[in-house]
């Protein structure tokens, strides 16, 4: 599903990214861990297709080199980032703004656009299930919202998306626990053979809800150490100053 | 300059003698200084003057006031109307509301006027007036339907002025939603120049609407005068972009305690339009409030201006008073101009102000297009949400969804 080959990615003439390969197949769910500075939410910017950054290497999903797809694009294939900060818009209401990304991209894939009650009826199946508050679709996008609610709706916006490749760029990070498990559940209950996660985050915890199939470590722009989930404990224990 | 203008008050009917000499007195006055320039301190980012010169011939004040045009009611909600075309009543209907608890009739000319003759564009309203009307709404009455005034223009108005004065006056405990709507399909160049008398008394709450609803070749100069008393409460509300040009320039006089007003303005500015909101709040008694939240959203070489004075007099003590202007440049050649000023004598206040100006984030166009959504219709719904802010204290639903869509058409470009 995707490939990733000898990337490169160079910010304010700083390089990030340098020489990183991963390959991830449908159904399977990765996992990269590294300290703060490796280059992990660069990854997950670059594969989303955020401006900015000078890329070399080559990065192939589905077939269809990224590079030749807008950041729009790319949402429409199948790739999905959850961010570690979602934004706060003011003024833009949260259930229009859901609407209007579901059928951009049912569009793109030539689906038919939901109507408005159609999609409130999908919508509200999807909010219960993440156990949030309907209230909260009539709220200015992700304005005035608590870190778990932040991260909930990022979940919530991948089950209405249902992309092939889920990034979770430190979704784990200012969750208390109950949300966490909420959170985890979404994504597991989300999980299946077609579609595929890239797991970023410092912590072991969120991966003893979400079990990983690969580790990766990165340091310093490249995977320096791979693993099964077992790495992850390891890690958690002896830190990455031990690694490499 | 030259003068483009020939101002005649024969072409007004029906006069008598005393009002020949009134009109004539301020016409004269008139055409001593002529249409407002830059020079003029309240007009140093609208030069009417040199706008007028540029895009008129021969100003003249012959109007016709008849209309065989069919009215085209908005669907969306039900309302009463009042229907005018060039200012004058063509019909009425208050089809909701009980009989006799409103009284609608032309406005009367023959009235006092005591405005400001400071300012040119009110001696020449003074002068040239006709048309208009008077609303009252009785006592403690509070209209279950919204009022829509449908503006209309003729199609013959290249190169002509209109004058009208309007007044609104709610009486004690009364409550009205009045919505100012204007069609102006016209292509032709043509001027109004319209002052509103607005007198709410005890506890009268008025929430006024103001909407153009397609571009429209008008150039429109709108005074608002109002007048509160205890406990009443004035909400204006600002979505008329369209017009090539627009100055509205209100003043509010808070007059007895607890009376409150807020301004809400949201533009969306395209082409060589220009519009300015120009206002002045007057604390003259304690514990009132004044809220103003004007935002603007500037395409191509538009230009949007925005002066607001807050004046608070000695005796306001426990005064609150807040204004914000936030402009979305989306082009280099667009311009805002912001002026705010505060004013206080008084000592125990809460007074704030602040003025934003900027592009559009380009974090948040990044985010909306990684759920999908292509950079043009990013860029709209972040208009959308900046413009819609405004309408948050609209609480009937119907209206709210119908002027949602206004804002929609007006990004889109109508």
């Amino acid at each position: 599903m995707l490939k990733i080959k000898d990337l490169k990615a160079t910010i304010n003439e700083k390089l990030i990214l340098n020489g990183l390969n991963l390959e991830i197949k449908p159904g399977e769910v990765h996992a990269i861990m590294g300290p703060n500075g490796s280059g992990k939410s660069t990854l997950a910017n670059v594969l989303s297709g955020k401006n900015g950054y000078e890329i070399e290497g080559e990065i192939y999903f589905d077939g269809i080199n990224l590079d030749d797809l807008k950041i729009e694009e790319r949402a429409q294939k199948g790739i999905f980032l959850a961010f570690q900060y979602p934004l706060e818009i003011p003024g833009v209401n949260t259930n229009n703004f859901l609407k209007t990304s579901l059928n951009s991209v049912r569009k793109a894939r030539g689906e038919k656009e939901l109507d408005t009650l159609t999609f409130l009826k999908l919508i509200k199946e999807k909010v219960k299930e993440l156990n949030i508050d309907e209230k909260f679709l009539s709220r200015q996008l992700n304005v005035g919202f608590s870190g778990g609610e932040k991260k909930k709706n990022e979940i919530l916006q991948m089950k209405l998306l249902e992309p092939k490749l889920s990034i979770l760029d430190e979704t784990d990070s200012g969750l208390d626990i109950d949300a966490l498990r909420i959170v985890a559940d979404g994504v597991n209950s989300y999980k299946n053979k077609e579609n595929a996660f890239l797991i970023i985050t410092h912590y072991q915890r969120l991966l003893d809800y979400i079990k990983p199939d690969y580790i990766h470590v990165l340091s310093a722009g490249k995977i320096i150490k791979t693993g099964n989930s077992d790495l992850g404990e390891q890690l958690e224990k002896t830190g990455y100053a031990n690694l490499g | 300059m030259k003068q483009n203008y020939d101002f005649d008050i024969k072409q007004i009917k029906n006069l008598s003698m005393e009002e020949k000499i009134f009109r004539q007195k301020n016409l004269d006055l008139f055409y001593k200084s002529g249409f407002p320039s830059k020079q003029f301190e309240d007009w140093k980012f609208t030069d009417l003057n040199l706008i007028l010169n540029k895009n008129f011939e021969n100003i003249s004040n012959e109007v016709n006031f008849e209309s065989n045009k069919q009215l085209e009611i908005i669907k969306n909600f039900e309302h009463n109307y009042i229907f005018l075309n060039n200012g004058k009543i063509i019909s009425t209907s208050f089809a909701f509301e009980e009989k006799n608890k409103i009284l609608i009739k032309d406005f009367d000319q023959k009235g006092p006027t005591n405005l400001d003759s400071g300012n040119t564009l009110t001696l020449l309203n003074n002068a040239l007036s006709s048309g208009g009307f008077s609303l009252e709404v009785n006592k403690n009455y509070k209209l279950k339907k919204p009022l829509v005034i449908y503006n209309y223009f003729s199609k013959d108005l290249k190169n002509k002025i209109l004058n009208n004065k309007n007044s609104i006056k709610l009486n004690k405990g009364s409550e009205l939603m009045l919505i100012d709507y204007n069609e102006g399909h016209t292509q032709s160049n043509f001027i109004k120049n319209t002052i509103d008398t607005v007198s709410l008394d005890e506890n009268a709450v008025l929430k006024n609407i103001c909407i153009q609803e397609s571009k429209c070749n008008g150039h429109f100069y709108k005074y608002i005068k109002g007048s509160l008393e205890s406990g009443s409460n004035y909400e204006n509300y600002i979505l008329s972009s369209g017009l090539k040009l627009n100055k509205i320039e209100i003043e509010i006089n808070l007059n007895n305690d607890n009376s409150s007003c807020s301004i809400f303005s949201a533009l969306n500015l395209l082409e060589d339009q220009h519009q300015e909101i120009k206002t002045r709040i007057n604390h003259n008694s304690p514990n009132c409030k004044s809220y103003q939240k004007i935002k603007n959203v500037l395409n191509d070489t538009s230009r949007g201006v925005y002066q607001g004075k807050i004046f608070v007099e000695k005796i306001a003590q426990k005064t609150d008073a807040y204004q914000l202007s936030k402009a979305l440049i989306l082009n280099d050649d667009a311009e805002f101009d912001a002026k705010p000023e505060l004013e206080i004598y008084a000592d125990d206040v809460k007074c704030s102000h602040g003025s934003t100006s900027g592009s559009i984030d380009s974090d948040a166009i990044y985010y909306l297009m990684t759920r999908g959504i292509p950079k043009e219709e990013a860029v709209k719904l972040l208009i959308n949400g900046f413009l819609n802010e405004i309408l948050e204290n609209i609480t009937t639903s119907k209206v709210k969804i119908f002027l949602e869509k206004i804002l929609e058409r007006q990004i889109n470009g109508h």
